[in-house]
């Protein structure tokens, strides 16, 4: 399955797929009915009564000014107040609401991605770029924050107002009204014609702010190559030139965001224009009056000068979905490596058997073929073999980070797909050539995802340490289990994190432990420390080591040979070497 | 952060001047309307003038709005553009210290996020700032010379919404500050979470994962609704300010009019200008707020710019014989001596080990060697010469490094070996079959074209490693730096390459880290080092004699070691 989020997902799927997470959206909605409610109310209060205003004050103006009935003004006068006081409480009201339901919304929306980045296979992380998908998650949900926590609340009491005043305008002359609100539709097709384009150009312009942050992750991270290979000039080169097309890019899409504006205006004016030619000619047949026209046109300003303020927000709002969209593609992958039933028992396996298994990489390169090999209770297996024969894809095949293209694993006679994932991590126990160290203590570290002993004091852990003969290994931390590290490693050797990740793996206590070159990088004099460590696990534990390094691999009771993707069994540790060295020769 | 806009002098007054002129004409419009109306009731009105003026003034707007937006995105892109490459170009020259120091993902923030707040300061800032002032006072002019009487009470609406902005926005600023704090750990669990995929999955940790986001996406939930909050409280007092200043216009106006001091025509125009009058207030209260985010990410940008820049101060760039000395080096990380005293002698076309356990400190001596480190104390000499003289260019091209993690870019096999200028197609394939990979290359489709994923996940270790090999080797170097090759490498490749390269490469001087002892038994010199010191140096034979420690590092090896070639 491609997991790549750059290639295109076919038009069908994509709809219902997305369609599917705006539903969680809405639905999440549905649980606020209530404040939504109470919300709405309060919005349509406010805009009633800022509407009002102008009805009085134009009712005021022909009846009382004209007249000269200060009793009268001075009566509308303290309507209009407190209409205002309410309007206060009401916009208080309102926007608070909104505000925290757009935000209560956004946290689902952002909980949701994460989750989903949890649910996704290892797959998905080799075939998207980190700095790609990190502006991604960052720079696009914030895109969509801005939207929420200040557009949507003003969004929706614009469109309230507008609505308001129109109908405030058609009825107080229908004819007059009609004639005022005739340019706002052709605002509304120019924006229906428009709003695709300018969403392209969004679409392109946050691409760009993607590609620019993957360049600059990657160049950063690996800066001492870039600095010891002489490579500064080449780094500027190629950041000069995502920087040009980001800036291109952006250029498009800020013009395109703000043609909205101009072009309301203009058409605003005209409907005021419309209003005073049209309003006058009524007047001087006498069917209006001058206080009428006043508020009228306050009513027109009032529709049309919250629709020029519709324009940025427009433009926000097609950020938003170009932003979404660029979301929702994360949202829509599905995880391929699903739970499968299987009752099916086959009674020739052992703890773990593989049965004609076949894999390929999404490249479409076949790695391994046809391998078949039974792993039994307690004993310990070396696979040897030349760089990339095919040990850490078999590693990967068991541990179930990926799925065999062909063929079966087995577990205790079961396929593995068929396990919960929390059942096959606690059996199968993986460390993995590459170490990786999250932020926080060695304590942290060492019980991460560790149920049955995150919640020990540290006099109980220290005794788990000395019974498992881990005690020496922590005593090469300066501070111990409270030794700090962060996630670049910056400051511990390679050789300290394969201490930490060795150790997290054996406090797990796996009926099954993979060492894919594991300790590659600790000295021998600690690879024995760390073989006696490995001698106190219980004796029901089978291990698995991968190396090529011969002393590591000594005391397995059996050796397996793969090479070019076949995996062969070899009789002994001579017979393993013989074949290393054939195999060498003839490669 | 004003300075900055200064080489875009040009652009900057072009915008003030568009932005000025078409929210100029903008006031003109209730002028004409109310002019229509008085005219009416004068009976003077005649529909052609009102008309030819209106869609006068209507077009002015348009264009130079038009205009405005143009050179506002121009010039914010521009400035942005430019910026983004001093930036970057400053970092391009900084040391790999600085950079471990600044920490990749927050110069990642500063030339992402941080620079789309000073574009927006570029963009609405300046052009809003000037054309609300100006609106604010062309509108206050107009209120004035209407009817000064009303206007007085009515200008009262100014300060009182500068007031209520102060305060909620003193209040919204620690907010701010706080949630983008509180977004900076969201960044972290997530990169954590992309950049640890494997180990989640290995050990089902997705859960952990997820409440440690749950814990960072919540706070930043209730910063928002605060944040919220604060803003339910002033935007409907600034419309409750703005429909005061309506009433007083009713009714102190409605009084004017009756005593004739006021037309109804400006009694309109009264009210159409407040409506325009509030805008500009609000958008002043919001800029200054963007102003002040803006200002806080300029100077997060402007201290990465000011850091003091490790020039290049050398000049010696002849060729280097490879003679290497360390006299008396000490180099402290943490406040932590990582190197102690160490000195050594290195003869050019030697071969040289150094062993040790685990955070001895060799790689931090290898990255000594190539300048990526700098010694606290004491002195690190090329043929005689201190590094620092040296041309950093012609320097780094004759040393070749092979790193312990493998660093692959997300580019081609040939772009990730020929990773400098200076290799010619030659050296290039030269060091593809020292480091044994013509064949591994041959078995590629693409061959040298294949593209090379972001972490190498399509390649194995020893496949990365030998790639890193051959893009040190394809310098052509004078002095070769193996940082624990054999780690990743079967011992027989191992023993193959280093004879190819003693064979292709007979003048080089090598020197390896390395666990192992048999490979390097025949080296000229393996020094011992521990915890930061060198505990011994020597041939094998001689230290086999000499020291204890490297005796117990032998021991531990030996009983494979009659499996050795």
């Amino acid at each position: 399955m491609s997991y790549n989020l750059n290639e295109a997902i076919e038009e069908k799927k994509k709809k219902r797929l997305g369609w599917k997470s705006v539903k969680s959206l809405v639905g999440h909605m549905v649980e606020e009915k209530n404040t939504l409610l109470v919300a709405f109310i309060a919005m349509v209060v406010t805009a009633i009564l800022n509407l009002i205003g102008p009805i009085i004050i134009g009712n005021t103006v022909d009846k009382y000014i004209a007249t000269s009935q200060y009793k009268g003004i001075i009566h509308n006068g303290i309507v209009l107040l407190v209409a205002y006081i309410i309007a206060l409480f009401a916009g208080y009201l309102q926007t608070r609401l909104m505000g925290s339901v757009g935000q209560r919304m956004l946290y689902t929306l952002r909980n949701s991605v994460f989750q989903k980045l949890q649910d996704l296979p290892y797959d998905f992380f080799n075939q998207n770029k980190s700095g790609d998908l990190i502006s991604r998650i960052n720079n696009d949900t914030d895109k969509i924050n801005q939207f929420f926590s200040q557009s949507l609340m003003q969004f929706l009491r614009i469109i309230l107002i507008m609505i308001g005043s129109g109908i405030f305008i058609v009825s107080i002359q229908w004819e007059l009204g009609l004639a005022a609100l005739s340019p706002a539709v052709l605002i509304w097709l120019f924006t229906r014609f428009v709003s695709p384009r300018v969403k392209k150009y969004n679409a392109e312009s946050l691409k760009q702010v993607g590609l620019l942050s993957s360049e600059v992750q990657e160049s950063l991270n690996n800066f001492k190559v870039v600095v010891a290979f002489n490579r500064r000039d080449y780094f500027r080169k190629r950041f000069n030139q995502v920087n040009r097309e980001n800036y291109t890019a952006a250029v498009k899409a800020g013009v395109a965001n703000n043609i909205f504006l101009p072009v309301y205006t203009l058409f605003s004016n005209f409907g005021l224009l419309i209003v005073l030619a049209l309003g006058i000619y009524f007047i001087s047949i006498g069917e209006f009056t001058v206080g009428l026209l006043i508020s009228f046109i306050a009513y027109v300003n009032s529709f049309y000068n919250p629709l020029r303020q519709l324009a940025s927000l427009w433009a926000n709002f097609q950020v938003a979905l170009a932003a979404w969209d660029r979301i929702r593609k994360i949202l829509e992958l599905e995880n391929n490596l699903t739970v499968v039933p299987s009752k099916e028992i086959d009674e020739t396996a052992t703890l773990l058997s593989f049965r004609d298994v076949s894999f390929s990489y999404p490249n479409g390169n076949e790695v391994l073929h046809q391998i078949t090999f039974n792993l039994k209770k307690g004993k310990t297996y070396a696979f040897v073999g030349p760089t990339g024969g095919g040990k850490t894809t078999t590693a990967s095949l068991v541990s179930r980070l990926y799925d065999p293209t062909q063929g079966k694993v087995l577990l205790d006679g079961k396929d593995i797909r068929s396990f919960s994932e929390e059942e096959r991590t606690r059996r199968i126990g993986f460390i993995l050539q590459d170490p990786f160290l999250f932020g926080g203590t060695i304590r942290e570290n060492i019980l991460y995802g560790n149920a049955e002993y995150g919640d020990l004091s540290d006099e109980e852990l220290m005794q788990i340490f000395h019974d498992s003969g881990l005690e020496s290994l922590l005593q090469r931390f300066e501070k111990g289990l409270d030794t700090k590290v962060d996630a670049s490693g910056d400051g511990i050797s390679l050789g300290q994190k394969q201490l930490i990740a060795f150790m997290r793996a054996v406090l797990r206590k796996p009926d099954l432990l993979i060492l894919d070159e594991a300790t590659a990088n600790i000295d021998t004099v600690t690879e024995k420390l760390l073989d006696e460590i490995l001698q106190k696990l219980p004796e029901s534990t089978t291990k698995v080591i991968i190396a090529h390094r011969l002393n590591t691999i000594e005391n397995a009771d059996v050796i397996y040979f793969v090479n070019t993707g076949k995996v062969t069994r070899a009789g002994s540790l001579k017979e393993a070497v013989d074949m290393l060295m054939k195999g060498k020769m003839a490669s | 952060m004003f300075k900055l806009l200064k080489p875009y002098k040009g652009m900057i007054i072009l915008l003030i001047l568009f932005a000025v002129v078409s929210n100029a004409a903008n006031l003109v419009i209730p002028r004409i309307i109310a002019h229509g109306i008085d005219a009416y009731s004068a009976g003077n009105y005649v529909f052609k003038t009102i008309l030819i003026e209106f869609l006068i003034v209507a077009g002015v707007i348009f264009l130079f709005a038009m205009l405005q937006t143009v050179v506002q995105t121009y010039a914010s892109e521009k400035v942005g553009l430019d910026f983004r490459k001093r930036l970057s170009d400053k970092i391009s020259r900084q040391s790999y210290a600085f950079i471990q120091d600044a920490n990749p993902s927050k110069l990642l923030t500063n030339l992402t996020s941080d620079m789309d707040s000073v574009k927006m300061f570029v963009s609405v800032g300046v052009s809003s700032i000037v054309s609300s002032i100006f609106m604010i006072i062309g509108t206050s002019v107009f209120l004035v010379v209407i009817n000064w009487k009303l206007a007085i009470p009515v200008l009262f609406l100014i300060p009182s919404v500068g007031i209520s902005f102060y305060f909620v926005l003193k209040k919204v600023r620690v907010l701010f500050l706080r949630s983008r704090e509180v977004i900076d750990w969201l960044n972290r669990v997530i990169n954590e979470s992309i950049l640890g995929s494997a180990i989640i999955r290995v050990i089902n940790s997705q859960q952990v994962e997820y409440r440690k986001f749950l814990n960072a996406s919540a706070e930043a939930r209730d910063l928002g609704i605060s944040i919220v909050t604060l803003f339910a409280t002033l935007i409907p007092l600034i419309t409750f300010f703005g429909n005061l200043a309506t009433l007083t216009i009713l009714m102190l106006g409605g009084h004017f009019v009756i005593s004739g001091q006021l037309s109804l025509g400006d009694f309109a125009a009264f009210n159409s200008y407040v409506v325009i009058l509030i805008f500009p207030i609000i958008v002043i209260g919001f800029i200054s707020n963007l102003i002040a985010q803006a200002s806080a990410s300029y100077q997060r940008i402007e201290g990465v710019l000011k850091a003091e820049e490790t020039a290049d101060t050398g000049t010696q760039d002849q060729p280097l014989k490879g003679n290497i000395e360390l006299k008396n080096i000490t180099v402290v990380y943490d406040d932590k001596p990582a190197l102690k005293d160490v000195s050594f002698k290195i003869e050019p076309g030697t071969r040289t080990a150094v062993i040790g356990p685990t955070a001895a400190g060799k790689t931090q001596l290898l990255y000594l060697l190539t300048g990526l480190i700098r010694p606290k104390e004491g002195e690190v000499l090329f043929d005689g010469i201190n590094l620092n003289e040296y041309k950093k260019e012609s320097f780094h091209n004759q040393i070749g490094i092979v790193f312990q993690d493998s660093v692959m870019f997300n580019m081609s096999l040939l772009e990730n070996i020929s990773f400098s200028e200076a290799v010619t197609e030659e050296s290039l394939n030269r060091a593809i079959e020292t480091a044994g990979l013509s064949e591994f290359i041959h078995t590629l489709s693409k061959g040298l074209d294949t593209v090379v994923s972001e972490r190498g996940t399509s390649l194995s270790g020893g496949q990365k490693q030998r790639i890193m090999l051959a893009r040190a080797l394809a310098l052509n170097p004078k002095i070769l730096l193996l940082d624990d090759f054999t780690a990743r490498v079967d011992q027989q490749t191992e023993q193959k390459i280093l004879k190819n390269v003693q064979k292709n490469y007979p003048e080089l001087t090598l020197i390896s880290v390395t666990q192992k002892i048999s490979p390097v038994k025949d080296f000229d010199q393996i020094i011992l080092l521990m915890e930061g010191e060198v505990i011994a140096s020597g041939k094998h034979d001689a230290l086999r004699t000499s020291s204890p420690e490297y005796v117990q590092i032998y021991e531990s090896q030996k009983s494979t070691s009659h499996y050795e070639l």
